[in-house]
């Protein structure tokens, strides 16, 4: 069977024109799809049944026994931490936040390691950003900002901007001017019109030189900035003030290095000069095709976006202290649920070794490094293969993603749901 | 010798992102790419193994020649190899430095772990389908 539009549920582009030729339940073909689409719906490496973990062994269980044991652990933690969230859809996002309010919990979503700088600037000097649709039917200037689109959102380029005509843009190629900033070349810069070198940690000191520039500070520039010539940023500088519209993406790059969220809101500061000027916009990479749900999901119930503690009976949140990192640091949770997430491989080494030591439970498809972290994994259907929910795209675009066939598998919801119950049962 | 290491996704490893417990994704998680003309500096070859020691702990990975890089910086895809040696420490903002880690390398004759290995490292029990 030849299934059409169909969302690929990998990274925040959620290309949503993939042909998949499926036959009962296995993956024959994927059109249209990145390799990491392809290798995401082919992929057979599931876990088959839960696992527990008893004294030096893992052993089959069941999901009865595996969801009431989750539920037993979730109850008996004083300081629980629920994390991941970014891998699943809304619905099962919604449960998890009503979850944690009952117990008390910290919930925090992979924002926390991915763009969590990136909401901290956007909550201090706001969000001038776009649609995906409107980049690629109207920018004639991409910069991409500590981003590698070509290795992590494979698809970007062909779809939104470098390689694919827009409405008033009719031929992308010849009329879309290309910048990538990054500390080292990649295949991306290869491809940029002006390719900008910075050193390690010095984006903060180039994003201040541009804005002096478009301020018409430029005279007080020095020779070099953070690697970077003056000569090149006046190149640059003129290529953004004589766009018609100009779109900035940013990456990890910034979000992860000397500066953070600073250099975020630099860059947003940067946009808002340009739009004394011209038209501008900026807008995050993200990351996991659903983590701008998780956001969404959090903030619509809480207020917050990520890193949200109950503990004190109402939703507080400090990232740097309620973000998972600190909180796994300072060994401060005594449980943890980990859903569509992989903190194992993704958190650093200390973090790891206190997830080892508290009881761990996952729930995810597949066997990850977590696995062997945790005491519990149950495996449950991968939404936009076996199950269907909705996920909000890297522009905050909800896109529904569909289910191409059914196997044994429980969705999240299911999974969730019935550990909700026992939690909400026993807390009266 | 000391060296700054930053951090990335490739396509190599986002394709092996779902089957972690699998040899092609210890060898692109555990790769480390340099300029060549630091690997001459550190008398090693394409494929040698060396052990990589950060804030964070200490692990054996595998070299990579990469003339894109400039001397001095080492690229690591994310992963448990890559976080095994930063710091947990995020100066207030919940965020680690996995951007930028300074990291010393040293040839060693020792082979990189595999995943779950890293994981029994961390007190975990790996697990085999």
């Amino acid at each position: 069977m030849r299934i059409e539009d169909v969302v690929c549920p990998f990274c925040g582009c959620l290309c949503d024109d993939l042909v998949v030729s499926v036959e009962g339940t296995k993956v024959l073909s994927v059109e249209n799809g990145c390799t990491l689409a392809t290798e995401k719906f082919t992929g057979d490496h599931r876990l088959a049944h839960p696992i527990r973990r008893t004294g030096g062994a893992w052993e089959k269980t069941t999901y009865d026994d595996a969801i009431r044991e989750t539920a037993e652990i979730l109850l008996d933690a004083e300081r629980p931490l629920l994390y991941g969230w970014s891998g699943t859809f809304v619905e099962a996002q919604t449960l998890g936040v009503h979850m944690a309010e009952l117990l008390g919990a910290v919930i925090d979503n992979t924002s926390t390691v991915c763009h969590g700088p990136s909401i901290l600037a956007i909550q201090e000097v706001g969000h001038p950003g776009c649609t995906l649709g409107q980049v690629k039917n109207r920018a004639d200037v991409i910069v991409y900002w500590g981003a590698n689109p070509i290795e992590a959102h494979p698809r970007h380029m062909s779809r939104y901007t470098t390689f694919t005509d827009g409405f008033f843009v009719k031929s992308a190629f010849r009329d879309r001017k290309v910048i990538v900033v990054d500390i080292r070349e990649t295949d991306s810069s290869e491809i940029a019109d002006e390719f900008v070198k910075v050193t390690p940690g010095g984006d903060y000191a180039v994003l201040t030189a541009l804005r002096m520039i478009v301020r018409g500070k430029g005279d007080l520039v020095p020779a070099t900035v953070s690697g970077v010539t003056r000569e090149q940023l006046f190149r640059v500088a003129e290529i953004c003030l004589s766009a018609r519209f100009g779109a900035i993406f940013f990456g990890l790059g910034l979000t992860m290095s000397r500066g953070k969220s600073k250099n975020i809101r630099n860059a947003i500061e940067l946009t808002e000069e340009l739009n004394r000027h011209t038209k501008f916009t900026i807008s995050p990479m993200r990351g996991h095709w659903n983590v701008y749900g998780s956001n969404e999901v959090f903030t619509w119930i809480t207020g917050y976006p990520y890193a949200v503690d109950f503990s004190r009976g109402i939703a507080f949140y400090n990232p740097g202290e309620t973000t998972s990192v600190d909180l796994l640091r300072r060994k401060e949770c005594d449980a943890c649920l980990v859903v569509a997430s992989d903190p194992g491989a993704h958190f650093p080494r200390a973090c790891a070794e206190h997830l080892a030591s508290i009881p761990t439970v996952q729930i995810d498809p597949h066997m990850n490094a977590t696995t062997h972290l945790s005491r519990i994994q149950i495996p449950v259907a991968v939404t936009g293969i076996d199950a269907e929910g909705t996920a909000y795209r890297m522009d905050g675009v909800p896109i529904r993603t569909r289910k191409l066939f059914s196997t044994g598998y429980p969705d999240d919801v299911s999974v969730l749901g019935r550990i909700y119950s026992l939690v909400k049962e026993a807390k009266g | 010798m000391n060296f700054l290491m930053t951090t990335g996704r490739t396509v190599r490893q986002g394709s092996y992102v779902e089957r972690k417990n699998t040899a092609p994704y210890r060898d692109e998680a555990s790769c480390i790419r340099m300029n060549p003309v630091d690997m001459f500096d550190l008398l090693v070859e394409e494929g040698d193994a060396v052990r990589v020691t950060g804030a964070g702990g200490s692990v054996v990975m595998r070299v990579r020649q990469d003339p894109m890089l400039p001397r001095g910086l080492v690229f690591v895809c994310l992963g448990p190899y890559a976080n095994a040696l930063a710091s947990p420490w995020t100066h207030g903002t919940g965020m680690p430095d996995f951007k930028t880690v300074p990291v010393s390398i040293e040839p060693t004759t020792e082979q990189p772990l595999p995943v779950s290995a890293l994981m029994r490292e961390c007190g975990g029990m790996p697990y085999e389908d």
